[in-house]
């Protein structure tokens, strides 16, 4: 059926197939592109991805962590807490003590310290930074990491297109990976109980050989079937079926030993290390978006031990993932974000802890189109409020899809209905435009 | 073909305003008539030749699948397609909407339809509430009523209170789940401003239908209202105002109880949801019911065609795989349905015959329109409004599910069966069934299906275990005893389509097999395993 919103020109259609390069899944790529929008419809943007396929890696501080004890350290203020603050490689640029690794490597990230989302609730505020926006009353939006697998994945893509680990079940149920309207195609390939996905794998009682030809013969009643007839869900199902060999060959991304020791060494032992490795291996693959979740910051009480233990872990992390994209070519095309449902209070409560804090936080990007360097919002002596360059979640999303060459103002379309990528009106910070 | 197509949009848009009453089609015509004359004059005045009628095997297909949820048996498939009584459609299709699965499927639809979203939809109750009413066949304008004034004392209407349940602690969400649900309208967008694209929805009438909305609230497990209320919002432009209650159409309440409770009266109903608590009984119903205000207003004549609409246009959607409007709750004058004169007709039809489901229902499947075949011989198709053409819908969760036990079971069980015997039989393979359709993902507008399914069938082990399995009973031992396998291949798609393979499927089957001489009991599982994962299964075509 001819949208009205969408031209339809053949031309974009030849544009995309080209692009793709592929022949097999084309007529089912296309057909199956049913929220009518087409990755290549801005030449600016094409040329964009001609430099190289974006991707992100998503550390999802789950809980909240305290930017006091990270990006924006207040020593010396009643707020502050007992961390010091450290000089970085970007002059007049400090962070807390406990992140001696990143203070060498600021100049690849850029720092977001003016966040008010106006949301302390652990489900509704991981909706919203997941998403930028809160669901409307009958409409689903889709999360960073669908938008992401919608614009950069590859239709024919042997590799998942979203991947998510949470292992820890702290606030798990409340931050799903989630395609909202742009359905399953685009939705999370969720790892929670181990590192290796469900179904990847084949079962011991059939063999290599009987697996892929039961396949093959699928698709020949499938090709029969379709003779005469067209539906978008029908092409879906097709292109799911004959991703699956590719996926499954794809199990090995997930298998950390298949780095070598030192490697896995640099990373450290501890989970969140491995998982990083694995989103390293998997990016390099191609998936275009991988979130990996490392709970629970709630530090309601015991603040500070708390961060004391797991900041120097994020801390060395996230320095090796740069250091390790930067060696091998891929930190201008993979974007490091950290972000969580919300920071922490400047108060220090009666249990040493402090609460839900949304009013002014911090977030970092690094590589993939971010600005390194950049510093960007400022909030007051104690941290209580931004006192300059306020952003919220629309103009962060926004700001994150310009810097991965996404036009943020472009749009999905549900039935008839055209969705910007971001609410009308909401705009990229422009200061933080490379 | 562009022309034609061209051609077609500019009939859409002469006709985009229904005509006036006398000038519809007859009241005392029968659904389907108008129904197909209706929709072979749009394609006839398209210049549009429409896919031919479907054969008897795939009518069956579709009707069992829509009507009663589950494929139909081989055993079935054959009385159908052998039966010469001229009347074999009418009786098939009242045979199955007689049939108790009728109102166990219609209600899982139902139970979708009322609450999309998942977390929404609680316990299955409103889906127990909608088998119960539809055994009765009770209206829907009744149904709709129960709903929206459930009875919880009365054991019958228990799971009615469901549907308002969930939302009472969110006015807004449950004021435009209201309004989607029965009228066919999504009025957020005008919570926040008028409407920028639809002149027909204002801030006054989302603010509007929350004022009939807003009084409800859970008093400690039991739905309750108060009596007075009032609801404000901060227009766009111009200072806060009170809204007045007022429905879609403009209607609106003259209400004396909207002002805000006194102090007394707060504690008085903070003491009565004390009370009830204890005692699981609903406090007092007020003396002015804004909730059953709205009620009557919609169904008052004059108002009640966003209700008769919707449902039509819902039941439209339920067995076309599209509306006559669409997006579903999209009703509005900017958005004009394909066919207005017959949505105009079926509402009048719908309301005048007391909003009876299975009759509306029963029309729309005995139409030409309805068994129209879903395969066209060229590559341009039709403009998909015109209707002239079938839609694949994928299988529900439970409908592929249920359908795969059967596909997998050994059709000889089936046969000789009395009816009480065999109804009894399909309502196990339904319930055996619900666990792995747990597993599988709704269908949506624009719905895709994701890699994740297709790792399930490829890799799950479930399906190994729950449906390609070869005890006794099943499909696959049967093929045991079977020598030859051009007559197991024959077998396996007769079964599992419900018709005779082609020559090609037969040769590709059989060499499968052949190919595997020394495992045939494997051979003859991926076979199975191939023709219920490919498409001709996976939807009603």
């Amino acid at each position: 059926m001819p949208s009205k919103h969408f031209c339809g020109s053949p031309d974009h259609a030849v544009s995309r197939r080209a692009f793709l390069g592929s022949t097999a899944a084309l007529a089912a790529a296309a057909a199956a592109d049913m929220t009518g929008l087409d990755v290549l419809s801005s030449p600016a943007l094409a040329g964009e991805l001609k430099k190289g396929r974006k991707r992100v890696i998503l550390l999802w501080l789950a809980g909240g962590a305290s930017q006091l004890e990270t990006w924006d350290p207040k020593p010396g203020a009643i707020t502050g807490g007992p961390f010091r603050a450290i000089k970085t490689d970007v002059p007049g640029f400090q962070i807390s003590e406990l992140m001696p690794q990143m203070a060498k490597r600021m100049k690849t990230t850029c720092v977001i310290r003016g966040l008010n989302t106006r949301n302390g609730d652990h489900g509704s505020g991981a909706k919203l930074m997941m998403r930028g926006r809160r669901d409307e009353a009958n409409l689903r939006y889709p999360d960073l990491g669908a938008v992401v697998a919608r614009e950069m994945g590859r239709a024919d893509s042997k590799v998942p297109d979203y991947v998510t680990f949470y292992t820890q079940t702290e606030g798990r149920s409340m931050a799903p990976g989630d395609a909202g309207f742009l359905g399953a195609r685009f939705g999370p390939m969720e790892l929670t109980t181990n590192n290796t996905p469900e179904f990847i794998r084949k079962l011991d009682t059939i063999t290599d050989l009987d697996h892929r030809e039961r396949a093959d013969l699928r698709d020949l009643l499938g090709k029969q079937f379709a003779k005469g007839r067209q539906s978008d869900t029908m092409n879906s199902q097709n292109e799911a079926y004959e991703r699956v060999r590719g996926i499954m060959a794809s199990e090995k991304l997930f298998d950390v030993t298949q780095e070598s020791q030192k490697v896995r060494d640099r990373y450290g032992p501890t989970q969140f290390a491995q998982q990083c490795l694995i989103a390293r291996r998997l990016v390099e693959a191609g998936v275009p978006f991988v979130r990996v979740a490392r709970a629970w910051w709630d530090s309601h009480g015991q603040n500070f031990e708390t961060h004391q233990e797991m900041v120097p872990e994020l801390d060395h992390v996230m320095a090796t993932l740069i250091d390790d994209l930067g060696e091998r070519g891929l930190l201008d095309d993979v974007m490091i974000l950290t972000l969580a449902e919300f920071g922490r209070t400047p108060a220090i409560n009666a249990s040493l802890g402090r609460d839900h804090f949304a009013s002014a936080w911090s977030m970092t990007m690094s590589g993939g189109g971010a600005k390194g360097g950049a510093v960007y919002g400022k909030t007051d002596p104690k941290g209580n409020t931004v006192v300059a360059e306020e952003v919220d979640a629309g103009s962060l999303f926004a700001t994150i899809y310009s810097s991965l060459g996404i036009n943020p103002n472009k749009n999905y379309y549900v039935g008839s209905r055209p969705i910007p990528l971001v609410n009308p009106g909401v705009e990229a910070i422009a200061a933080l435009a490379k | 073909m562009r022309l034609r197509l061209v051609l077609a949009a500019i009939v859409f848009t002469l006709t985009a305003n229904a005509s006036p009453a006398a000038d519809l089609p007859p009241a005392d015509r029968t659904v389907e008539t108008v129904v197909d004359d209706a929709i072979d004059a749009a394609i006839a005045s398209a210049g549009v030749t429409p896919a031919p009628q479907t054969d008897d095997a795939t009518v069956i297909r579709r009707l069992t699948l829509d009507l009663v949820g589950r494929i139909p048996t081989a055993g079935e498939v054959d009385a159908y397609v052998k039966s010469t009584d001229p009347r074999k459609r009418a009786n098939l299709v009242d045979h199955l909407i007689a049939s108790p699965g009728f109102t166990r499927h219609q209600a899982s639809q139902f139970e979708v339809m009322l609450s999309p979203d998942i977390e929404r939809r609680g316990s299955g109750a409103i889906r127990e509430y909608m088998t119960a009413a539809l055994k009765d066949n009770k209206p829907w304008d009744r149904i709709f009523r129960e709903l929206m004034l459930p009875d919880e004392s009365d054991p019958k209407q228990k799971g009615a209170a469901d549907f308002l349940r969930p939302r009472v602690t969110d006015a807004d969400k449950l004021t435009n789940d209201v309004s989607v649900a029965f009228f066919g309208v999504n009025v957020s967008c005008a919570q926040c401003h008028d409407h920028p694209l639809v002149k027909d929805w204002t801030q006054d009438h989302f603010y509007g239908m929350k004022a009939f909305l807003a009084r409800t609230y859970d008093a400690g497990g039991t739905l309750a209202e108060r009596g007075f209320g009032i609801v404000r919002f901060k227009p766009n432009k111009g200072a806060e105002k009170a809204a007045r209650m007022m429905f879609l159409t403009g209607t609106k309440v003259e209400d004396s109880t909207a002002r805000e409770m006194t102090k007394e009266e707060q504690k008085k109903e903070k003491d009565e949801a004390e009370a009830a608590k204890k005692t699981k009984k609903a406090p007092p119903k007020p003396a002015f019911s804004a909730r059953a205000k709205l009620v009557d207003v919609s169904l008052e004549k004059g108002n009640s065609d966003f209700f008769a609409r919707s449902i039509v246009n819902r039941m439209w959607h339920r067995f076309f795989g599209a509306g006559l409007v669409n997006p579903l709750d999209q009703m509005h004058s900017e958005n004009p349905p394909t066919h207005p004169d017959l949505l105009a007709w079926l509402a009048r039809d719908t309301a005048g015959h007391g909003y009876d489901l299975r009759r509306l229902i029963r029309g729309i499947v005995m139409s030409k329109t309805y068994s129209r075949g879903s395969r066209y011989p060229t590559e341009a198709l039709p403009d998909a409004r015109l209707f002239a053409v079938s839609r694949l819908k994928p299988l529900t969760p439970q409908q592929l599910a249920t359908s795969l036990k059967l596909a997998a079971a050994d059709p000889a069980g089936f046969d000789g069966k009395k009816p009480d015997e065999f109804e009894k039989l399909m309502e196990q393979y339904e319930s055996s069934a619900r666990g792995f359709a747990s597993l599988i993902a709704q269908p949506t507008e624009n719905f895709q299906i994701g890699v994740g399914e297709a790792l399930l069938f490829s890799n799950g082990d479930r399906i190994m275990k729950e449906f390609l399995t070869d005890g006794g009973g099943s499909l696959l031992a049967r093929l045991k005893a079977t020598k030859d396998p051009k007559e197991a291949a024959g077998f396996l798609v007769k079964v599992v389509y419900g018709r005779p393979p082609t020559d090609d499927e037969t040769s590709a089957l059989v060499a499968y097999v052949q190919k595997r001489s020394d495992r045939p009991a494997e051979a003859y599982r991926q076979l199975l395993w191939a023709l219920v994962t490919g498409p001709e299964f996976r939807f009603n075509y």
